[in-house]
């Protein structure tokens, strides 16, 4: 990176190999991550994955015990490399006096190009929440405000860690609509979550990570053929016993006269079904979903 | 797309951080009862009480007027630095929004030039509080240019006040440093006897407290007798502070 601030790499931030442990837990186990420019990379994995960890060392608010962490391809200790991001962590404690137009003045006096206090608000939807202590806000406005600090010093890099938890629908909404333009405007964003219909809705990278480490990345289609199974759900009368012999079942769950099926061999079940019970109904046939594919990158992860 | 990723901070931006960190930390504090009340007030009740009532029944004249007037802004100009860090730092230190600021790309030290000017404003005004209640129900005598003089010496005090502060700041844990900051604060008061006279073995300690040199500094600028040399108080105060300061930084630099 020139002294002049600028930086021409198509990747903002990565960590190369980076491990990092608290006492006996591992949080993080030789992590690669890269975040491209223009891209919303979503981080999924169940809690204790080490996705909070990961923005914690490209933010520089801890120190890998081994590895590499560039943003800007300088430290993230860097003043410069940090007058580029954005963030909304997911456990923080604001000035609570303050307004939300305080705290978006307060943050945006960081950062050299700022957006202005209008436009943030507008951008982040809390143009009604301007004059209201933070202390007044529930716990969804006070997310929302967040994302206004986030958004606040036209970073080219926002991480958002868990940011719609506790939002109802329709703040959701304003929140990815926001998202998507800002990713249309060239800035990247990371963004962890557990809600895989916010990774499915809005990312166009998913890394799924399980035990300090990624264990899959790709599209969200990539993600999803990455698992080979799929639903099965129909209502019949055969035993579920006789249907679990059957080659390619994984689960059978009975629920009054509807069974539900994962097979890896949709075809083959389903045949098996209809030859077992000619009067069987409502049959249905679904590729897994992120959630599915996810849960199941994760249990193999943990083995 | 330009490459312009990261355009460059002017440094006129930066200064206005600097300035904007200051006034929201000052706004905040002033809107946060729990806090400017007893910065504000009780210093004054305390003042006109002790200072105005109770001396006024022993009936001492203008001289004592002015001895208690002068002590009682060395106990006001401490209380926003050494309660503004030794609260402020041990309770923000835990609670993540130190964590939140140091991701942020807030100038070094703004956080602490923040509170620091926070401290100054709040210890004007209580300088300023003071000397009203002095001149109009204390019996306070001294000549306006010389309450200037003290005044401007006094916000000095804040300084050290501010160095006692983030020490307990920095070591002590959340849940106490309200407590320890009291003790230290009406200790240091007592002990350095800016209420009542002193005797003793208390007497003859009293320069190891920061407010004894302080308030010997005050009475030196308000022109009454003091003891030692105002440098020597001065370069007492500038060690101790910088030793305080020095401790404190350690310790946050554990990113504790």
């Amino acid at each position: 990176m020139a002294d002049d601030g600028k930086w021409s790499g198509d990747v903002l931030a990565r960590l190369s190999g980076a491990k990092k442990r608290y006492g006996d837990t591992v949080a993080l186990d030789g992590l690669d991550l890269e975040v491209r420019r223009g891209e919303l990379l979503a981080v999924l994995g169940p809690n204790g994955a080490g996705k909070t960890t990961a923005i914690g060392l490209l933010l520089g608010l801890q120190e890998p015990d081994a590895g590499d962490v560039e943003l800007f391809g300088r430290s993230p200790h860097d003043l410069a490399a940090r007058r580029g991001v954005g963030v909304m962590m997911q456990e923080v404690a604001l000035p609570d006096a303050l307004q939300v137009r305080d705290l978006v003045s307060m943050t945006s006096a960081y950062y050299p190009d700022p957006l202005s206090l209008e436009e943030t608000l507008a951008q982040a939807g809390v143009e009604k929440l301007a004059r209201r202590p933070y202390i007044k806000l529930s716990g969804g406005q006070k997310r929302q405000a967040q994302f206004a600090l986030a958004i606040c010093g036209r970073p080219q890099l926002i991480f958002l860690d868990e940011p719609t938890t506790g939002l109802d629908v329709t703040a959701r909404e304003t929140m990815w609509a926001t998202l998507r333009r800002i990713v249309a405007g060239g800035a990247s964003i990371v963004l962890t979550t557990h809600y895989i219909e916010e990774a499915e809705a809005l990312a166009d990278r998913v890394v799924v990570m399980a035990k300090g480490r990624g264990i899959a990345e790709g599209t969200v289609r990539d993600i999803r053929d990455l698992v080979v199974r799929k639903r099965i759900d129909c209502a019949t009368v055969l035993d579920v016993a006789v249907i679990e012999a059957w080659p390619g079942i994984i689960t059978t769950i009975r629920e009054g006269i509807r069974v539900s099926i994962t097979a890896t061999d949709a075809e083959g079940v389903v045949r098996r079904l209809l030859d077992g019970d000619p009067a069987l109904t409502d049959l249905e046939v679904r590729r897994a979903g992120l959630s599915e594919a996810f849960t199941e990158l994760t249990q193999e992860a943990a083995e | 797309m330009t490459d312009a990723v990261v355009p460059p901070m002017p440094l006129i931006r930066v200064v206005r951080a600097y300035f904007s960190d200051a006034k929201y930390e000052s706004l905040r504090l002033l809107r946060t009862p729990a806090f400017s009340v007893p910065i504000l007030a009780m210093p004054i009740l305390f003042y006109s009480f002790f200072g105005i009532m109770l001396a006024g029944r022993a009936g001492g004249g203008g001289q004592l007027a002015n001895n208690l007037f002068v002590g009682w802004t060395v106990y006001g100009v401490m209380g926003p630095g050494l309660f503004g860090f030794g609260i402020l730092v041990a309770v923000e230190r835990n609670m993540g929004l130190m964590t939140f600021k140091r991701a942020l790309p807030m100038p070094t030290g703004s956080y602490l030039a923040a509170k620091l000017m926070m401290a100054f404003v709040f210890a004007v005004v209580v300088m300023a509080l003071l000397t009203i209640v002095g001149i109009t129900i204390g019996h306070v005598t001294l000549p306006p240019m010389t309450l200037v003089r003290v005044a401007a010496i006094m916000s000095l005090g804040v300084i050290p006040a501010c160095a006692v502060g983030l020490f307990i700041g920095a070591w002590a844990p959340a849940s106490s440093a309200a407590a320890i900051a009291n003790i230290v604060y009406l200790g240091m008061a007592f002990l350095s006897g800016l209420f009542f006279p002193l005797s003793g073995v208390m007497e003859k300690i009293r320069p190891i407290w920061p407010t004894y040199h302080l308030s010997q500094l005050a009475r030196a600028s308000a022109g009454m007798k003091s003891e030692g040399s105002p440098l020597v108080h001065l370069a007492i105060l500038a060690a101790l502070s910088a030793i305080l300061v020095l401790l404190a930084a350690r310790k946050l630099a554990r990113r504790g």
